[in-house]
């Protein structure tokens, strides 16, 4: 009986031990995968998870996201691990060249032991056999032969290297925001050959109809950003600078708000530059000027919510003081939101936000509305002429009806 | 600032000070006790404090009152719950106005707290419907598009729903 059970010892410990290894794994590439936010862009309104048919509105028509999920036929399942790292870091695809809406020009830099662990993950989910959609993109960029040019030019084969003088914490953020956060494929303007512009990274960019703000550490400053509040708005969608809006909030609901909180400190530590915690400054509210015309449209269409004074009610509106959204040049998002309202918000059963009606405001009244926003709760220090509220209008409402069709 | 003024149901009100942060739901019932306009949500979301506001171009809207300040209904000409039914010349309300008539018929409400927000809305519709019918097999989308915003939380919106719909349809010239 004691042979028998130490024969039984031999025979099964590997295998418990490559279970629990795969299964480490598994958990590695599936809090990866979260990260990446792989979910959110293969899966469709009502379809299959991870069975694709997402729409990306490009200049050029649609493309639409394919089916990632471990079936053979219809998804990667019969993937190498080769051909999935081709997939990941070259955007090759078994089928030919990807479209750089697979954001290949960020993955490139995931390392090879994460890729193993997504790997591992994805060949782990269930397959679906949700057929893939054809794109609808126009001559000649329907041409996928064009996308191995386009790659010469704008992809690298690097692999990502920590910056030697930075500390852990920061080159863990880099690592994660520019691979497999993929940041700067909405934060980071394109140029004209729709690439990332390396020369003005996360310097913010207009996507689809709403400004994906600056995430350059020099802006989030001077908008008095700390550590604490980043962690806030990545983990729940808000924080005492504001919350996030439009395409972010499913980011943050099937991604950042599963990041770790080491890994969230470990971003914002990267966007901040800096390691330590930054000084907190108060919320800016400068007082109300009640001569100024802009005084009574805030008092007559804001302060039910957001407060007489811009300090918004916990959990339903967001404060105005000190409210990054407001603190910019260009304030296009605080347009865009005033002139389509927000849609409810929720993350979780304890976390969510009450919607924002529209407003159909005369530009007069809007360019009052605007000025007073941000005299009284940034220190900003600007004026909009009616002609510049004008044409910030046009943008926004342009960038709405692209974004629709 | 300039003292407030408004016709509210026909009556011009009188002139009075008062502060910008007075929201207009609160200056109904506070000020002018005209309490029938119900405070739901008080964020937007539910429409049950909707009141009428009639434009000088002859056009009407549903506004509501939670979240909008007294003073931005200055010289505006507004209806309210209070200002549908007829009355008689102790004040007393004799007759309901035809949507009151049909919600109350079809019980097409509980509690109620929805109720002026659903009439003001449905009266104005019937309104709509009076200078520009539409054509019957439209008119249930018709309907649904235009209570859409209106939440209640006790009778499902069937009721209502059907109330509306039968009246609509039993009035010559509302539908093509
Ligand atoms: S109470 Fe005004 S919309 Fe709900
Ligand atoms: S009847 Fe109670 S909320 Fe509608």
């Amino acid at each position: 009986m004691k042979k028998l059970t130490i024969l039984w010892t031999i025979f099964l410990f590997p295998l418990v031990v490559c279970a629990s290894k795969d299964t480490t794994l598994i958990k590695k590439g599936e809090y990866l995968s979260k990260i990446a936010d792989c979910f959110a862009c293969h899966t469709a309104d009502k379809g299959e998870p991870y069975g694709g048919g997402v729409p990306f509105i490009t200049p050029f028509g649609n493309v639409y996201s394919t089916n990632i999920s471990s079936d053979k036929k219809a998804g990667i399942g019969s993937y190498t691990y080769e051909e999935f790292y081709d997939a990941l870091h070259k955007g090759i695809g078994k089928h030919g060249n990807l479209y750089p809406a697979m954001p290949f020009t960020s993955f490139y830099l995931i390392t090879d032991e994460d890729t193993k662990a997504l790997y591992a993950y994805m060949m782990s989910i269930k397959p679906v056999s949700q057929k893939n959609r054809d794109n609808e993109i126009s001559f000649p960029f329907n041409i996928r032969a064009g996308l191995k040019t386009w790659n010469l030019v704008n992809l690298s084969n690097e692999k990502f290297v920590p910056e030697e003088d930075k500390s852990e914490k920061y080159n863990r953020g880099n690592y994660l925001i520019n691979s497999l956060g993929h940041c700067g494929e909405c934060h980071t303007p394109r140029n004209s050959m729709m690439a990332m512009d390396k020369k003005r990274k996360l310097e913010g960019n207009l996507i689809v109809g709403y400004v994906a703000p600056s995430l350059q550490s020099v802006e989030l400053r001077r908008q008095e950003w700390t550590l604490k509040d980043l962690v806030s708005v990545m983990k729940n969608g808000y924080s005492r600078r504001g919350t996030v809006l439009g395409h972010m909030t499913p980011i943050i609901y099937h991604s950042l708000s599963n990041v770790s909180h080491e890994d969230l400190e470990a971003m914002a530590s990267y966007l901040l530059d800096s390691d330590e915690e930054v000084e907190t400054k108060a919320l800016t509210f400068n007082g109300h000027d009640k001569k100024d015309p802009g005084y009574l449209l805030y008092t007559g269409y804001c302060t039910s919510c957001h407060g007489i004074n811009g300090e918004g009610i916990p959990n339903t509106t967001p404060a105005l003081a000190g409210n990054a959204t407001l603190n910019t040049k260009k304030p296009l998002n605080t347009m865009l939101t005033i002139i389509y309202g927000i849609k409810n918000e929720r993350y979780s059963q304890t976390n969510a936000f009450g919607h924002m009606p529209s407003y159909n405001f005369t530009d007069e009244e809007m360019t009052n509305l605007i000025n007073y926003l941000q005299k009284t709760f940034t220190n900003i220090g600007i004026k909009h002429s009616l002609e510049e509220i004008q044409a910030f209008k046009e943008e926004v409402i342009k960038g709405m009806e692209n974004a629709e069709h | 600032m300039p003292k407030l003024t408004m016709t509210i149901n026909n009556k011009q009100i009188e002139p009075m000070e008062i502060s910008e942060e007075i929201m207009m739901i609160e200056y109904l019932h506070e000020y002018l006790n005209l309490t029938g306009t119900k405070f739901g949500c008080g964020q937007g979301e539910c429409s049950a404090c909707e009141i009428i506001v009639d434009h000088k171009d002859g056009t009407s809207e549903s506004v509501k009152t939670c979240i909008n300040s007294a003073l931005t209904f200055q010289g505006k000409k507004i209806r309210t719950i209070e200002g549908h039914a007829k009355k008689n010349a102790k004040g007393y309300a004799v007759k309901l106005n035809p949507v009151q008539e049909a919600f109350a018929k079809q019980f097409s409400f509980q509690c109620g707290w929805c109720t002026p927000g659903f009439t003001n809305r449905a009266t104005l519709l019937l309104e709509e419907l009076e200078k520009n019918p539409i054509k019957k097999e439209d008119l249930r989308t018709h309907i649904s598009e235009h209570l859409n915003s209106h939440l209640c939380r006790c009778t499902g919106y069937v009721k209502y729903f059907k109330a509306l719909e039968d009246l609509i349809l039993s009035k010559k010239g509302l539908t093509l």
